[in-house]
């Protein structure tokens, strides 16, 4: 008798221990796709109780400055500008982890947030269109294409909504800094009746579907791991130039569990998450010493050195100035309709 | 008695910390004050900048402001110390265009800004920030209004820039200070050598070595060692006084102790009572030679050794007629004529009134010794303007002039050896005079012996 | 052995005399009394010589007491007059000096307890106020025997001039050389009988015992 209830005051007690904390993610990103990252967290920290909030970017952004949500410990997204503006607002902590001070400088700013991942900007397409016509390599291809393509293609063009998506918004944003083209591409885009949706999964079923032949600025992350399972899809990594995009993750300056939180910050951008990163997840971990197939080294050795992450810096603040993303709005739409303004004309 | 002070190295090691402590305080304030303007100007040239830079973005649109905002001038402001940054540009009418956060812009910022730019210290959500603010005419086709364009970061650089400049401040001036400290120890090292060498002559040397110090010293000591060899000097005159005296003395005390003896053994060796008066009458004015020597040297080595006695104020007179009167009781005066000539009213004097009687004493006892009976012997008090004098003086033969200024001298008798004087009496007026800052003037007197005068200057007077 | 000349010395003055070595000893003679003099040596070997002057003063017994000191520092001498010692003479002396001053002191003490003021063969009575000079009467006027009787009553001391124009002339206003006048005629008187008035030029005159 005294046995069994000496066993049952330890269950109690290991119950207890399992639960001693919680950590709340806010986080822009797929569930699934972050699960082992996840997994082997909770399994490194059993005390650690996730709960795990996922929402679009511009969700999280808006939930982060409302405050709807219970706080978070920890904000995770892909909307670089919104990311760097919360912290820029002082709505993060510095983080004096070990990890965080060895994290490459170009991928942290002022050690509050850090860009764990480093997704490439791909093109994705259909077998279909490599039949029709010689499938894009580089940005001038795809306005190539859609000039010389412009019945074939139109209505089976794909991108991001740069109203919809906090990461369609960003991308479009730095297309426009490289080049001054770019407007071209948008008017081509509008001249072969763009559909604009608002997430990568959603291009990348468009074009599975056969709905859509060609995808403009996806996900890496997401095309590479779709293009495996769907053969009829082929991504390819632009050859001219490449955007990365990088996620953020800070903890939140108020945040209810800091030791949880820095706990998986450090689990985050330690050698232990960017390996499960790297090896079984297609978000490609950020630090060169880890080895797998997702690694920003072994992008670099495949595409060469025209990759450009999103410089996480000040720079990316103006983005999200309302003036400055009303003009690029208004001109979003301007340049959309051109063409078929002048082919109404015509 | 030496009372031993705090330690020179110490005393200037306190004084050097003291200064350098002071001077340190007042060099780290001005310090840091030039490190802060030098990091202000640095970084608010990058605000200028970066306000210029999105004073070049606004363009007029519909009557309205427009700014794509420059993510230039945003990275800019951030700076490589990665600043947090804020903006705000106001309209004419001081409407908000466009704004990251809402920074604490008093009217009076924005009215000081019409001017020119303006820079401030701010406190935005709790953290301090350094804010600009500029106007920009700008021009458009349909409006020519000003836009303001502030723009704000934190201060995290400039604070790192000016602890860098304080260290390298602090390190030099730490630097410094050791130094400084260095040399003073040094210095005092160097300059106490001296010191210390003339320490281990002085206590190498026997005690009967009082030659003059042979030693090589800075300016600064030659003062010390000048006074070092004047007392020396003062020591060895002193001590070859001494040595002389003692040597006079056992010589004057042998003369009578030796013809005492051989008097008394010539008696024995006779059987003649004749023989024998006429022995004992030599003994007995040997006797009585050697007894008065005996007491005068005693009043000589008493004089000369006893330096802390306290003057006191006395009437010169009462104690010039004591001393007579006591005179006239002794069997020695029977045979002269002595008289008072002096004041009837006090005479003060600051003096040691002992020594003052010792004077009267020998001068006394010489002029009864040195004249004949019936002779005139005076002793006064004279007071002028200058000087009180007391003096005693005879009408005896005196003394040739030529020998007065020997007078004073221990054993001299100026020829007069046929009496039984010791020859210390003036030797000891001598002595009072030099402890009364007196002056001792041996003359002929006006009535044709000797005179002995004590001249008290004026100032010892009350 | 200066105690034993100083016996010696006062031997043929017709005196007795008790050497006593020791303060000691001293105090306990001095308390039996009976003593015309004292000499008293300020350098006893056991007890402060002072002491024993002080003790005799304080029981109220008056007999004279001369002073023998090595230390003729003032301090001491003053002290010991202070305390009641009648003359005081310092070491060396010459036994002629001591014999003068053990006279003048005996001389006083006896003056104390008689009538009769006396200096050798000169005798004076104060009672009738006459003199004997050598066994004769002494027919003087009466300011000179105010004179002697004055310079008797101190006689081997300087007595002043002070002293002696109050007593010759009392407040009368006289010349400066009356008192002088007064001296010579008894010194002329005096003459040829042992005795003398000496002159102390500006102090006074004492009249003293002469062997020419």
């Amino acid at each position: 008798m005294k046995a069994t209830l000496l066993g049952l005051w330890l269950m109690w007690l290991s119950a207890h221990a399992c639960a001693a904390t919680t950590l709340v993610i806010n986080a822009a990103l797929d569930r699934d796709v972050v699960a082992p990252l996840l997994d082997a967290f909770s399994h490194a920290n059993p005390d650690i109780e996730l709960i795990y909030h996922d929402g679009s970017t511009l969700e999280v952004e808006r939930q982060l400055q409302a405050g709807t949500r219970q706080s978070a410990d920890i904000v995770l997204s892909s909307a670089m500008p919104w990311q760097l503006a919360a912290v820029n607002a002082n709505r993060a902590q510095a983080l004096d982890i070990p990890e965080a001070a060895e994290w490459p400088a170009w991928a942290k700013w002022r050690d509050e947030v850090f860009g764990f991942t480093f997704e490439p900007i791909v093109i994705a397409y259909r077998l279909e269109l490599a039949h029709a016509m010689r499938p894009p390599e580089t940005h001038r291809d795809v306005l190539a294409l859609l000039h010389a393509h412009r019945t074939l293609l139109r209505g089976r063009v794909t991108t991001y909504s740069p109203e919809r998506s906090g990461v369609g918004y960003t991308l479009f944003q730095q297309d426009a800094r490289y080049s001054p083209r770019f407007w071209d591409l948008v008017a081509a885009l509008g001249a072969a009746d763009v559909s604009l949706e608002a997430t990568s999964r959603n291009m990348l079923e468009g074009l599975s579907a056969g709905r859509y032949w060609l995808g403009y600025n996806l996900l890496g992350s997401y095309a590479l791991v779709w293009a495996r399972e769907h053969p009829d899809i082929i991504v390819q990594v632009p050859s001219d130039y490449s955007l990365v995009l990088m996620r953020m993750a800070f903890v939140t300056r108020d945040a209810p569990h800091p030791e949880a939180a820095r706990r998986f910050m450090a689990f985050l951008l330690g050698h232990a998450g960017q390996h499960v990163m790297a090896g079984q997840t297609p978000l490609f971990s950020v630090r060169p010493d880890v080895t797998g197939p997702y690694t920003a080294q072994r992008l670099r050795d495949q595409v060469g050195d025209h990759l450009y992450p999103i410089p996480i810096d000040a720079s990316l603040l103006a983005f999200v100035d309302p003036l400055r993303r009303d003009a690029f709005m208004a001109r979003w739409l301007r340049e959309l309709k051109i063409l078929d303004d002048g082919t109404t004309t015509q | 008695m030496i009372v031993i002070e705090q330690s020179l190295r110490r005393r200037l090691l306190l004084w050097l910390a003291a200064v350098t402590l002071v001077f340190g305080v007042a060099l780290l304030i001005e310090a840091y004050v030039s490190a802060r303007r030098a990091a202000d100007r640095t970084f608010d040239g990058l605000l200028d900048s970066a306000s210029l830079t999105i004073g070049e973005a606004i363009q007029w649109q519909d009557g309205k402001p427009l700014v794509a905002m420059p993510s230039a001038a945003l990275q800019i402001l951030a700076t490589p110390s990665q600043e947090r940054v804020f903006y705000a540009l106001f309209g004419a009418n001081g409407e908000t265009v466009t704004a990251n956060a809402a920074l604490p812009i008093s009217d009076a910022m924005r009215r000081a800004a019409h001017a020119g730019p303006v820079y401030a210290d701010i406190t935005h959500d709790s953290v301090r920030l350094r804010i600009e603010g500029r106007e920009i005419d700008s021009a458009g086709w349909e409006t020519r209004e000003p836009v303001q364009i502030w723009v704000a970061h934190t201060r995290g650089g400039r604070e790192a820039l000016i602890r860098a400049l304080m260290e390298r401040a602090a390190l030099r001036f730490i630097v410094m200070a050791l130094l400084a400290a260095a040399l003073v120890w040094l210095a005092v090292r160097t300059s106490l050598a001296p010191l210390e060498r003339i320490r281990q002559l002085l206590r190498a040397r026997t005690p009967d070595d009082l030659r003059p110090l042979a030693v090589s010293v800075p300016l600064e000591l030659k003062e010390l060692v000048i006074a070092l060899d004047q007392l020396l000097e003062r020591q060895r005159a002193s001590h070859d006084r001494l040595m002389r005296f003692i040597a006079d003395a056992s010589h004057q005390l042998k003369t009578p102790l030796a013809g005492l003896q051989s008097t008394s053994e010539l008696a024995l060796r006779s059987t003649d009572a004749a023989d024998w008066h006429q022995a004992l009458v030599e003994v007995n004015h040997g006797a009585r030679r050697s007894a008065r020597l005996a007491q005068q040297l005693l009043s000589l080595a008493r004089l000369d050794h006893r330096h802390d006695e306290a003057f006191v104020v006395l009437d010169l007179v009462t104690l010039a007629r004591a001393r007579l009167i006591d005179w006239i009781g002794r069997a020695a005066s029977q045979a002269h004529d002595l008289g008072f000539d002096g004041p009837n009213q006090p005479v003060m004097v600051r003096a040691i009134a002992w020594q003052l009687e010792e004077f009267l004493n020998n001068a006394l006892d010489n002029a009864l010794r040195y004249t004949p009976p019936d002779s005139a012997i005076t002793v006064g008090v004279v007071t002028t303007a200058q000087q009180v004098t007391l003096f005693v003086e005879d009408d005896g033969a005196g003394v040739d002039e030529a020998l007065l200024p020997r007078l004073a001298m221990p054993f001299e008798r100026a020829g007069r050896q046929d009496t039984t004087g010791s020859g210390l009496g003036l030797a000891i007026a001598a002595s009072v005079a030099t402890h009364h800052n007196a002056e001792l003037a041996i003359t002929r007197a006006g009535v044709g012996g000797l005179r002995v005068a004590l001249h008290f200057k004026r100032e010892r007077l009350l | 052995m200066l105690a034993r000349a100083t016996a010696r010395a006062l031997a043929p003055l017709g005196h007795i005399t008790d050497v006593l070595m020791r303060g000691h000893d001293a105090r306990h003679a001095l308390q039996e009394g009976g003593f015309d003099l004292v000499l008293l040596d300020l350098g006893l070997p056991d007890v402060e010589g002072l002491e024993l002057l002080r003790e005799l003063r304080s029981r109220g017994d008056n007999t004279p007491v001369l002073i023998l000191t090595a230390r003729d520092s003032v301090d001491d001498r003053v002290r010991g007059l202070d305390l009641g010692a009648d003359d005081y003479l310092a070491k060396p002396f010459q036994i002629a000096e001591l014999e003068a001053r053990v006279r003048a002191l005996l001389r006083r003490s006896q003056q104390r307890t008689s009538d009769a003021l006396c200096l050798g063969t000169l005798h004076f009575n104060i009672r009738t106020v006459s003199a004997t000079l050598d066994g004769a009467a002494l027919e003087l006027p009466r300011r000179e025997l105010h004179l002697l009787e004055s310079l008797l009553s101190q006689a081997g001391q300087l007595v002043t001039r002070e002293t002696l124009e109050a007593r010759l002339f009392g407040f009368d206003a006289v010349g400066p050389n009356a008192l002088d006048v007064y001296v010579s005629r008894l010194r002329k008187r005096l003459e040829g009988h042992g005795l003398r008035i000496r002159t102390v030029r500006g102090l006074g005159y004492l009249l003293e015992e002469f062997t020419p």
